[in-house]
């Protein structure tokens, strides 16, 4: 079926990196006639959305939601990609937040896709006033860092909200989700409205056999550099010193250690206790300019623990947070807006949380993003 | 011995009990998804069972090939897993015979499962260890893209899908991300792991800034504007007529008190020299409202989360007219970040170690003439913690209590 090619001759051509075939190729016509000539846009319930050009075309798209972490087999694509063949104009499109747009010209074709889509299992929803994603690292699937599951923690989060994300339960604003498996946060920014990341919730311990394949082979070498395990600490609580007999040793000072994880990431011999390990929840970020601005969230959870496969005690969490927003927001509050207007010492006595020094949020006010350029504008 | 092989097999007999679980719901599962390929799915079900993650990074080479392909084995040995990062085209718009060559490659090469929405930009897939080398070249032959953004290079660029699909771009993002990755001055660090760190760069078309780029991109151009939004008054009273908009919504909603609607001649007045640009006014009562003429792509960098002194927003450099003169500036900013900053360090690092001081001094050489932004400065957010076991029970108890709350009784732990 496919014409059959020929390996390069030369491995060494490698070097010169070939840049996917242009974005242009990959669009459809009426795409591509109406490039920057959009002027409207219409809802058709939660998760179809019709844009209207100028020149008087159409184009309805559908956002589908995918399984945690975006993992689709290509079985599942095969079945995609008939169904963007049959009703859509033959292209699709993967969100920021892991998820998959059907791009088609007709409401009758787009209520088709969202027919075929849900028969396969898949729901259809994800704009307005609703949940728009949950998005997840790898961790465990492939990630050597990772602490905790992000994938397990948000397939069981997405089970728990579907209402919300398909708009049967109404929400004050968007909700956007973030899910990482450890302090990394690979798992999308921690400028989210919800973020939940995976930490140690201790100071890690070197691998006394194993550790030694991160540090240099003697104390000689250690006068002429600074080993990276070392380097990277960002509170100097890692100490790496020679030994009379020449090897050398490392110590972790817990009490200076932050658990960062910073020293998990250039060497993996650190080891941790798997009971100790949870997950925090940082509350009211994010990065558009509307509202507020662009902000960095507030921890009001430090740790959770957690409990595979149903995590129960991360997805009361997150149903409480939303709850005391959808309960008491305005409409159109996003809830780093809301926590704002009502103050977060008072959104911390909702949620009835014990305050330690680990969730003392200081109130600051923020000034980011485009609005930085504001005395000149 | 013979107690550790039982204790693991009931580690991975409780894990797939798991996974089992985690099939029921009502949201697609992954685990599904994943039972359908060759994926080591035992090796992850241990993992999950055992609260530790069953990878640690292995070493595997493609000759020539330096970066975008990650290998790992199982900390038993028993098994391995090679991914591949592969170059998406702008916007991630793919089509549907683009796909069909993603799927003989996947087929072909690979154990049939990919993450169809990477994180970075980039679509991610599994292969076998095997025909590595020749899937490559397969990447490069078959589907017309090629491996890349691992490592300490350019991460997979980022653009939303701008005037491709969006009223709001204010310029074309999907372009401007061809353009800088296509550039020689960029082009040739695509394979070289040259810098202390990774670097991204995300284009954003409106101040609503749908890639992240306000807190992911050490690059972040933003399209934005300058001046009052321009307002089409005949529009305008007739939506407010048809009861589309409440005008006083709008005026409440403005985060800047900008805007004053006049009762009487049916007036909406924006003060330019207040608005913050926030979109909230245009994305309410758009198209009576739209951004001003005077078009702008604002450049700011060093956000990142992951990094040596914890997450970071960007902070503003300059209001740029096209995205050409973005080149100079980055190009002269990342050899001084080759070699100013230290190891595992971003540009945002760079900044707190130096000041930014670092980045008004390219900027005065590279763009003169160009408004400039005041950087704020910054709380220090640390993701971490390091907790006492007294902290532990406290948080404990809490999580009980909510748990009691949501799902009855008990604390709902296995």
């Amino acid at each position: 079926m496919f014409m059959s090619f020929t390996i390069t001759p030369e491995p060494r051509d490698r070097m010169n990196k070939r840049l996917p075939v242009p974005f242009s190729a990959q669009l459809p016509e009426v795409i591509r006639s109406n490039y920057g000539k959009w002027v409207a846009r219409k809802f058709h319930g939660n998760g179809i959305i019709e844009h209207i050009s100028e020149t008087g075309d159409r184009v309805f798209t559908v956002k589908v939601g995918l399984p945690s972490n975006s993992r689709v087999s290509v079985d599942t694509l095969e079945k995609f990609i008939e169904i963007a063949d049959k009703y859509g104009l033959g292209v699709v499109r993967a969100t920021r937040g892991m998820n998959l747009e059907f791009i088609t010209d007709s409401l009758d074709k787009a209520l088709k896709i969202k027919e075929e889509v849900e028969k396969l299992g898949f729901p259809v929803g994800g704009w307005g006033t609703s949940l728009w994603h949950i998005t997840s690292c790898t961790a465990y699937l492939t990630c050597t860092t990772a602490v905790v599951d992000a994938p397990s923690i948000t397939q069981v989060l997405y089970n728990n909200l579907k209402p919300y994300f398909t708009g049967e339960e109404k929400l004050p604003a968007k909700l956007m989700v973030f899910v990482a498996g450890c302090t990394n946060s690979c798992g999308g920014t921690l400028a989210g409205d919800i973020v939940i990341v995976g930490h140690y919730g201790q100071a890690p311990r070197p691998d006394p056999e194993r550790i030694k394949f991160c540090l240099p082979s003697s104390s000689e070498a250690l006068k002429k550099a600074t080993p990276d395990v070392a380097a990277v600490c960002p509170v100097g609580a890692i100490r790496v010193f020679g030994k009379p007999d020449g090897s050398v040793g490392i110590e972790v000072d817990e009490r200076k250690c932050i658990a960062c994880g910073r020293c998990k990431n250039v060497c993996d011999y650190f080891d941790w206790d798997p009971t100790k390990i949870g997950v925090a929840i940082f509350v009211g970020g994010k990065t558009s300019n509307t509202g507020t601005g662009p902000r960095l969230p507030y921890k009001v959870v430090p740790w959770l623990p957690v409990n595979p496969p149903e995590y129960r005690e991360v997805v009361a969490a997150v149903k409480k947070i939303i709850d005391v927003w959808k309960r008491e927001a305005q409409p159109g509050e996003r809830l780093g807006d809301f926590i704002d207007r009502i103050g977060i010492d008072e959104f911390m006595n909702k949620l009835g949380i014990p305050r330690t020094r680990h969730n003392r949020c200081e109130e600051t006010s923020w000034n980011f993003g485009v609005r930085q350029f504001i005395t000149y504008m | 011995m013979g107690t550790e092989t039982v204790q693991k097999a009931s580690d991975l007999e409780r894990g797939m009990k798991m996974l089992e679980y985690l099939e029921r719901g009502p949201w697609p599962s992954y685990v599904t998804e994943l039972k359908r390929t060759k994926y080591p799915i035992e090796a992850y079900a241990e993992g999950l069972a055992r609260k530790y993650t069953p990878w640690l990074s292995g070493s595997f080479r493609v000759r020539y090939v330096f970066s975008g392909i990650l290998a790992r084995r199982s900390r038993d040995g028993k098994f391995v897993e090679i991914h591949f990062r592969t170059y998406a085209p702008a916007g991630r718009f793919y089509s549907t015979s683009y796909l069909r060559k993603v799927v003989e490659v996947a087929k072909r090469y690979g154990i049939g499962l990919m993450e169809f929405g990477g994180n970075t930009g980039a679509l991610v897939l599994n292969m076998i260890a095997e025909k590595a080398d020749e899937a490559v070249d397969a990447i490069r032959t078959i589907m017309g893209s090629d491996v890349g953004g691992s490592g300490d290079t350019f991460r997979e660029f980022y653009a939303c899908p701008g005037p491709a699909l969006c009223e709001f771009a204010l310029y074309d993002t999907l372009h401007a991300m061809d353009y800088i990755r296509s550039h020689p001055a960029f082009y040739r660090y695509l394979n070289t792991q040259m810098f202390p760190y990774k670097i991204k760069f995300k284009f954003s078309g409106c101040p609503m800034d749908c890639a992240t780029a306000n807190s992911r991109a050490d690059f972040a151009l933003i399209g934005t504007w300058v001046g009052a939004p321009e307002v089409d008054q005949g529009l305008f009273r007739k939506m407010v007529e048809e009861g589309k908009i409440n005008p006083k919504e709008i005026v409440d909603s403005c985060p800047s008190k900008a805007i004053s609607w006049n009762e009487e001649k049916k007036e909406l007045n924006i003060d330019g020299s207040k608005c913050l640009k926030a979109m909230n006014c245009i994305k309410k009562a758009f198209p009576a409202i739209r951004p001003g003429r005077n078009r702008k792509i604002a450049l700011l960098v060093g956000a990142h989360i992951q990094g040596h002194f914890g997450p970071k927003l960007a902070r503003a450099v300059a209001l740029l007219d096209s995205v050409e003169e973005i080149v100079p500036f980055a190009t002269e900013l990342i050899n001084k970040y080759m070699e100013l900053a230290p190891r595992r360090h971003r540009i945002g690092d760079m900044i707190i170690r130096r000041g930014f001081k670092v980045i008004s001094e390219v900027a005065d050489k590279t763009l003169p003439n160009k408004t400039r932004g005041t950087p704020s400065s910054h709380l220090r957010i640390s993701i971490g913690t390091n907790l006492t076991d007294d902290e532990r029970e406290m948080y404990e108890n809490w999580a009980k209590q909510v748990t009691s709350e949501y799902f009855g009784g008990g604390s709902g732990s296995r």
